[in-house]
């Protein structure tokens, strides 16, 4: 047991927290075009790959960097909050799909990019008909002549409309597979951006497929003993759960440092009890999420059966904490927090969307109790 | 960072389960509804092992590291061991013989220290006092020296196994004028003139727990018998704290587990509707959380214990952290386990009812949950 992180490990949170800091604010990146959004994020890429953020939780390292991982992911999110999002859809889901399950070809055309922060990756999943149950996909690939003819309607997908490589989970031969689709591919529509009530900066997109022609060998085709929708929301739930912290943290501290220094009735505020309690109890879910996220990526990492329902469990009590936590920092910061590009107020639009996506909180919920009843 | 025990560390808590379920929990229901403690159990502990933990061999202890503790006490709640007995072991082998053996003589470590490891003796600590509880500052217990003696006079109030006590730790003002700096401990024999307990407080939970107010009337005490020097009881009492926030909590995470294990089986079982309970969403939705509490809970009780195997001592922001999360969330988590059992959740025939009762004691005992919000709000 060690609940220290090592010296290397510290070095890089820092230089992540510099790199972030340096990144462009969330509320100047609202009003966006697609193409600025994107430059942005290729510069962030860039960076993040040279001091080998991206490669995080790749090769063999992925069970000792779990953790490490967690605590990077946290400390870019708290600064940039939509870049973190869309650099991790791009490296850690999409580029996870990749590292797992294609093949080295397909690899050497899309995850060598990503990694190296040169591309920007997105992963198309969510269905309207997605449910507690995982009902079958409806986005299906049929193959005709050497070539998958990919149709289906895809949700909320971040970065679609910036995306170099743009992976379709769909179903082909019965069976789960992701197809990598060309975004100038004749039968694809990306819809207009989808206008959010958080995350400011994140271009979110709907797709329409019918009948795009892709080659075979744009298909990855994991094996059929892959649980691959768990593990695409297994990889999306630790992104959240981070944003999640990443808010926590930037919440926590704009209320604190503000409490520290708005004086009222000759006193900082901090002084009256009602604002210091506040501030515990947030410093206390903070430290309590972090602590649960922790344990939870870690026991995923070195015992994956148990560690799926934890990284429900660590979802659910983070995502809402960050909600939660955002909330009381508002009301601290009163008028102060209340106006837009405050910390705590983009955090509480964001928070939503954390517990929405991925696995909600409510699914999240039914399937604890059914793994505690043993039903699952 | 890694969460990992030694294969030695899981073995051991699956035995101290064991231990539980077959040596205690069979009379936990009993004794709970006589209010009594369980003598025989507490003695078992000792011979088991339990008490004396994380003391030398040498003097009857085990010798664990202080994460072994803990999972003793997770394993304790986790078997089903009622509130009351793990709190007459906390403030027994962390309150009071483990100040001894922290700030004792040899001499007083080797009378002590094996008697409170087995169970022989069995010890209490006396920090409180009906008008200074959070606030140990404003103790007006005292202790003068006469020659080679100590006279104590005072009222000390809510002490854990007090009427049971062979042996207590008590703070006292060696130094009215001082503040924290004049807080002194001593230990103090059952039996010595001057010295005894009030009757058993009859209380909400935790009834196996026997509590009472101490009363000092003039009681002489051997000057050998101040702990470590005068004026460094303060610090005592707050290394205390830490056992208080880190092995004292452990049994209410363990307790979530059980409690969850005990409503699932429960919820499989009771049909309503043509269903079991367990198939519907809202009584799933009770059982994730309670999940989530115990599972979040759960790192913050490690986290301290590994500090202080780190030879971190005094981790005030963490155990504080600690205490007012595992106090203030357990209540909600053990409400619903009663409301999930209908009307037999409301009887004694069903723990939970016992759990929910000595759960409530969780933001109250060992400070606070108000106390834990300035603690942290001060170091923040």
């Amino acid at each position: 047991m060690n609940f220290d992180f090592s010296d290397d490990e510290k070095r890089l949170f820092e230089k992540v927290r510099a790199i972030a800091a340096a990144a462009q604010a969330e509320e100047a990146m609202a009003g966006q075009s697609a193409d600025a959004v994107s430059q942005t994020l290729r510069d962030l890429l860039k960076q993040l790959a040279e001091i080998g953020y991206l490669q995080l939780g790749f090769g063999n390292n992925a069970q000792a960097d779990a953790v490490p991982l967690m605590k990077a992911m946290e400390t870019l999110a708290g600064q940039a909050r939509s870049l973190f999002l869309a650099v991790e859809m791009s490296t850690r889901v999409l580029g996870r799909a990749m590292a797992h399950w294609a093949t080295d070809e397909q690899k050497e055309r899309g995850l060598q990019g990503l990694l190296a922060g040169e591309a920007i990756g997105a992963l198309a999943l969510s269905e309207n008909t997605m449910n507690v149950e995982n009902d079958p996909l409806q986005t299906q690939g049929v193959r005709k002549g050497g070539r998958v003819l990919v149709s289906g309607r895809k949700n909320y997908v971040v970065n679609a409309p910036i995306a170099d490589h743009l992976g379709v989970v769909g179903m082909l031969d019965g069976r789960p597979a992701i197809f990598m689709v060309d975004r100038r591919v004749s039968g694809l529509t990306v819809s207009d951006r989808i206008r959010t009530m958080g995350y400011d900066g994140l271009h979110l997109a709907a797709l329409d497929l019918q009948d795009c022609d892709i080659p075979e060998a744009n298909v990855i085709l994991p094996p059929e003993s892959a649980a691959v929708l768990d593990s695409l929301r297994l990889w999306e739930n630790e992104i959240l759960l981070a944003a999640a912290l990443g808010m926590m943290a930037a919440s926590l501290a704009e209320a604190r440092d503000f409490a520290k220094s708005h004086r009222t009735g000759g006193k900082p505020v901090i002084a009256y009890q009602e604002v210091g309690f506040k501030l515990a109890e947030m410093l206390t879910l903070h430290q309590t999420a972090q602590l649960f996220a922790y344990r939870a990526v870690w026991t995923t990492a070195t015992q994956p059966k148990e560690g799926a329902s934890l990284i429900w469990c660590a979802k659910v009590f983070g995502t809402e904490a960050a909600e939660r936590v955002a909330g009381e920092a508002l009301r601290i910061l009163a008028g102060q927090g209340y106006r837009s590009g405050s910390a705590a107020e983009s955090a509480y639009r964001a928070a939503k969307w954390t517990q929405i996506s991925g696995i909600s909180t409510e699914i999240a919920r039914v399937r604890i109790g059914d793994h505690a009843l043993g039903y699952r | 960072m890694d969460f990992t025990f030694s294969r030695e560390q899981v073995m051991f808590k699956k035995e101290v389960i064991r231990f539980a379920k077959k040596e205690i929990v069979p009379r936990v229901q009993e004794h709970d509804l006589k209010g009594e403690f369980d003598f025989a159990s507490f003695r078992k502990m000792g011979d088991f092992g339990i008490l004396g933990l994380h003391f030398p061999e040498e003097l009857g202890g085990g010798g664990a590291d202080v994460v072994t503790t803990v999972l003793a006490g997770e394993a304790l709640g986790e078997a089903g061991v009622d509130g009351g007995l793990t709190l007459a072991y906390g403030a027994h082998s962390f309150l009071c013989a483990d100040t001894i053996f922290r700030h004792g003589t040899d001499a007083q470590r080797k009378h002590y220290i094996p008697k409170l490891a087995s169970g022989e003796w069995i010890g209490c600590m006396g920090l409180s006092e009906p008008d200074a509880g959070s606030d140990v500052a404003s103790m007006s217990t005292t202790a003068t020296r006469q020659g080679d003696s100590y006279v104590l006079n005072g009222t000390k109030m809510w002490i854990t196994n007090g009427p049971i006590a062979d042996v207590a730790v008590v703070y006292a003002k060696t130094d009215p004028d001082q503040q924290h700096a004049g807080i002194s401990a001593f230990i103090i024999d059952k039996g010595t003139p001057g010295f005894s307990a009030g009757p058993p407080l009859i209380k909400m939970g935790v009834r196996t727990s026997k509590t009472s107010e101490l009363v000092l009337a003039n009681c002489v005490i051997p000057a050998d018998n101040l702990l470590g020097n005068e004026g460094e009881g303060f610090l005592m009492a707050m290394q205390t704290v830490e056992w208080d926030r880190s092995a004292l909590l452990a049994p209410f995470v363990g307790s979530t587990t059980y409690l969850v294990k005990k409503c699932a089986d429960y919820a499989k079982g009771r049909v309503q509707f043509g269903k079991p309970i367990g198939h519907y969403q809202a009584i799933k939705r009770k059982l994730a959380d309670m999940r989530i509490f115990g599972e979040a809970a759960r790192a913050l009780v490690y986290r301290i214990a590994w500090c202080k195997d780190q030879g971190r001592p005094l981790n005030h922001l963490e155990a504080a952290v600690a205490k007012l999360f595992i106090g203030d969330w357990s209540l909600p988590v053990t409400n619903d386990a009663v409301t999930l059992h209908g009307g037999y959740g409301y009887t004694h025939e069903f723990d939970v009812e016992r759990i929910f009762r000595d759960t409530r004691l969780a933001p109250i005992g060992g400070g606070t949950s108000e106390v834990q919000k300035m603690i942290i709000s001060r170091l923040m």
